[in-house]
């Protein structure tokens, strides 16, 4: 494929310092007391932080791929677990008083986000000396040049300004009027049935190992990204409802501010991976390699994981919060029964969408 | 004990304190008198320190023990008393069998061959406050008892005593900028932990109880019909020692994966369990060939007030986004204090500690070096109340940084969390 920019009136150089760039907001955005990242213009709409120039470097790159024979590598919604509990059976639980999960699983999403300061930390290879096809004027290029900075800083904040770490603490705070944190948080995120280090499994020695790795990460951030917007909706209609948010409006505003602020996130990871997915990699003996056959193996390889993993580990986890928490309420049998009734089953599809072809194998 | 002992570690004591108030305050006097300005003080403090030390050495036992805990102190004595004092090693000539003998027969209330089948003369360790002894239960179980030499109780009340007047006498003429009897004081109750052996033995089933079998953490079995409050007897457990980088590559095992399951247990203890083991010097840590990783000693054991991990966690995370009101919040909440609740002193210190990490910004662990700056700057504004807390777990991730580091690798806590590329 050809991979030179589309015209030459569309962008597609940007320096690190306009990545990073915010436009100019009429009043900043300030969630629960906490100044945070992006904020309002005048026609009182909200706009993400740093976006003024990395929105329209994302878009042009991505007609650049489109317009050079590429494609954008699409994630089917259908691989979506729903969020558990759901929105009725956490609406439930709050209306019986047990907040704890909800509070709980909030935190949580707030401690996780907070980790995304580590993206900054990814190592990005001599990309140029390793792709056959050049890659200037590509997200690719710019991956290490504030495309991953500016991600870890709207995840986790940067300096005064908060990310999403602190927005959906607001929001949990805002629509539970400051609640008492479980103080179990730190033990569900690291598991309480422990986790032993384990070795990143190769799947592509042939590679430089720098390269799969950082492959590894986008491709996994991705996904989180993508089902992230299971979370939001739900996070949205749960911290909306009158019966049980004290600032509904409020709350589910700030929900909504937080999936805007994704968007850029999951389409620079979706163009990034699409130009490897579009390029030849050089191996490491001296030989070459499809990018796609890595790219679409590595997203096979974990969707088909985390899609059968995922659901039953939410439910292990709020399941043993859950029993804990209902021991309190008013009628623990019954609204156990009642949130089992209110369950939405799901199968996971059979394919990812992303199967090893033979065409990788001929390559 | 007889007067003769009572007299000579009253006199030891108080020639010690006597030698260092000289050696401060005669030629603060002449300097005074000659109107001569401030010398640097660091050659006095070596020679006090080296005092200490050789008073230490002299009367062993509890006295070790305060000048260890002065060690991990760098927050409030000089770096010559921390440096010099960091020599005043566990490891002493071990006491003579019959006297160990004595001491597990009277404590559990049977002669030696009626409580074991086999009991090694040669202990496989000697410390300040007890030994340890290879031996076997008469169902064939392999054990290590650790017994406290006798008579300790009336030398750390007496040692104690003495030590807490010598503080006395110091603050009533000259009060100091150092605060030494709160300081006393919580020496005294963690000497008060380690002395208590059934105290130790419920704080490894704490610690078991956090880490479920197949966790890859190995906690020595306390066996309680055979203890009591003077000796343990406990499942011997043997391993390699975490620190012989050597030892370990020639067992097959990975010193990156190693240095993460070790991080990944002390942050659970610290930051999710709120209990850990205080003490994790490369001595009290093994790894097993399958990589499970031994963790003995639970003398020093600390219980966390509920919110400090998570407090502990926001402090990290202030540092990571060179967030500094956040900084200050995390400080405070985790009982930091100022005189004057001037946050400028918490941000100076917080900004002192990440201009020594090795980039320059906080990636995640707390190193040597970033643990020593912030006692140093702590211990340059006194005007800073540190909960004694945050000194314990400061000192558990500098020596964790110290261990891995010497396995060449780094000690990152927040990936040992869960966040990681």
């Amino acid at each position: 494929m050809s991979t030179e920019p589309r015209s030459a009136d569309a962008r597609t150089s940007f320096s690190f310092h306009e990545l990073l760039e915010d436009g100019a907001y009429e009043e900043p955005l300030v969630a629960n007391g906490v100044r945070c990242h992006g904020g309002f213009t005048t026609d009182g709409a909200y706009r993400s932080p740093r976006t003024i120039h990395r929105g329209p470097a994302i878009a042009a790159w991505q007609d650049a791929l489109v317009d050079a024979g590429g494609s954008l590598i699409e994630v089917s919604k259908d691989l979506l677990p729903p969020q558990y509990p759901n929105v009725e059976q956490a609406v439930l639980l709050c209306r019986h008083g047990v907040r704890d999960p909800i509070v709980r699983a909030l935190t949580v999403i707030s401690v996780v986000e907070g980790f995304g300061a580590v993206i900054r930390d990814v190592k990005v290879p001599a990309l140029g000396e390793i792709l056959v096809e050049p890659i200037a004027g590509t997200a690719l290029a710019h991956l290490d040049q504030g495309l991953l900075e500016a991600h870890a800083r709207d995840e986790a904040g940067w300096g005064e300004q908060g990310g999403h770490k602190q927005m959906w603490e607001a929001a949990r705070d805002l629509a539970f009027d400051n609640p008492k944190v479980p103080p179990d948080v730190l033990m569900r995120i690291m598991g309480r049935g422990g986790r032993r280090a384990r070795k990143r499994e190769r799947r592509f020695p042939q590679i430089d190992e720098t390269l799969e790795s950082m492959i590894t990460m986008m491709a996994n951030v991705l996904i989180v990204e993508i089902f992230a917007e299971e979370i939001f909706e739900w996070g949205k209609q749960v911290l909306s409802d009158e019966t049980i948010s004290a600032e509904p409006g409020r709350a589910a505003a700030m929900v909504g501010y937080i999936q805007s602020d994704e968007s850029p996130h999951v389409e620079y990871l979706r163009v990034a991976l699409s130009e490897i997915a579009a390029r030849t990699l050089r191996t490491v003996d001296g030989g070459t390699i499809a990018g796609r056959e890595v790219v679409h193996g590595l997203l096979h390889a974990m969707l088909s994981q985390v899609v059968r993993a995922r659901p039953e580990e939410q439910r292990e986890q709020t399941r043993e919060s859950l029993a804990e928490a209902l021991s309190g309420a008013a009628s623990p049998r019954a609204l156990q029964e009642e949130f089992e009734s209110l369950d939405t089953p799901w199968t996971p599809p059979d394919r990812t969408g992303f199967e090893p072809s033979a065409a990788d194998a001929v390559q | 004990m007889n007067l003769a002992t009572l007299l000579w570690r009253t006199w030891r004591v108080g020639r010690t304190g006597v030698y260092i108030w000289a050696i401060y305050k005669l030629p603060a006097w002449t300097r005074r008198l000659s109107g001569r300005p401030e010398p640097d003080l660091t050659p006095t403090h070596e020679r006090a320190a080296r005092a200490v030390l050789a008073c230490a050495l002299d009367m062993r036992g509890v006295i070790i023990k305060v000048c260890q805990a002065v060690a991990t102190r760098a927050d409030v004595f000089p770096r010559p008393f921390v440096e010099i004092l960091k020599q005043c090693h566990d490891a002493v000539p071990p006491r003579d069998f019959v006297v160990v003998k004595g001491v597990v027969e009277e404590q559990l209330g049977k002669p030696l061959d009626a409580l074991f089948s086999e009991f090694d003369r040669e202990p496989i360790a000697s410390a300040s406050l007890a030994q340890v002894h290879r031996a076997r239960l008469h169902d064939g179980r392999e054990v290590a008892v650790k017994v406290q030499y006798p008579g300790l109780d009336a030398l750390v009340d007496l040692d104690l005593t003495n030590v807490r007047r010598a503080c006395r006498v110091y603050e009533y003429f000259d009060p100091q900028p150092i605060e030494l009897l709160p300081l006393l004081t919580e020496i005294t109750n963690h000497l008060g932990m380690e002395l208590d052996f059934e105290r130790e033995a419920d704080n490894a089933d704490r610690v078991r109880e956090i880490f479920p079998p197949g966790d890859g953490v190995v906690v020595p079995e306390m066996y309680r019909e055979w203890s009591s409050r003077r000796v343990i007897t406990m499942q011997l457990v043997d391993g390699i020692k975490i620190t012989d980088a050597d030892a370990l590559r020639a067992a097959g095992l990975d010193l990156e994966l190693v240095v993460q399951d070790l991080m990944q247990i002390f942050v659970r203890m610290i930051f999710a369990a709120g209990f850990f083991q205080a003490d994790p010097h490369p001595g009290n840590l093994m790894v097993r060939p399958d990589r499970d990783i031994v963790v003995l000693d639970y003398g020093l054991c600390k219980q966390l007030p509920e919110g400090f991990g998570m407090g502990l966690f926001e402090l990290l995370f202030s540092m990571m986004t060179v967030n500094e009101s956040a900084m200050v919040r995390a400080f405070t909440e985790l009982g930091f204090r100022t005189a004057d609740d001037d946050t400028e002193v918490l941000l100076m210190i917080a900004r002192r500690m990440i201009r020594r990490s090795d980039t320059g910004r906080f990636e995640g662990e707390f190193t040597e070096e970033m643990t020593d700056e912030l006692f140093e700057a702590i211990r340059e504004n006194p005007l800073v109340d540190v909960p004694t807390d945050f000194v314990l777990v400061g000192r558990v991730f500098s020596f964790l940084s110290g261990i891995a580091h010497t396995l060449g690798h780094r000690a990152n806590v927040l990936a040992a969390m869960g966040a990681s590329t």
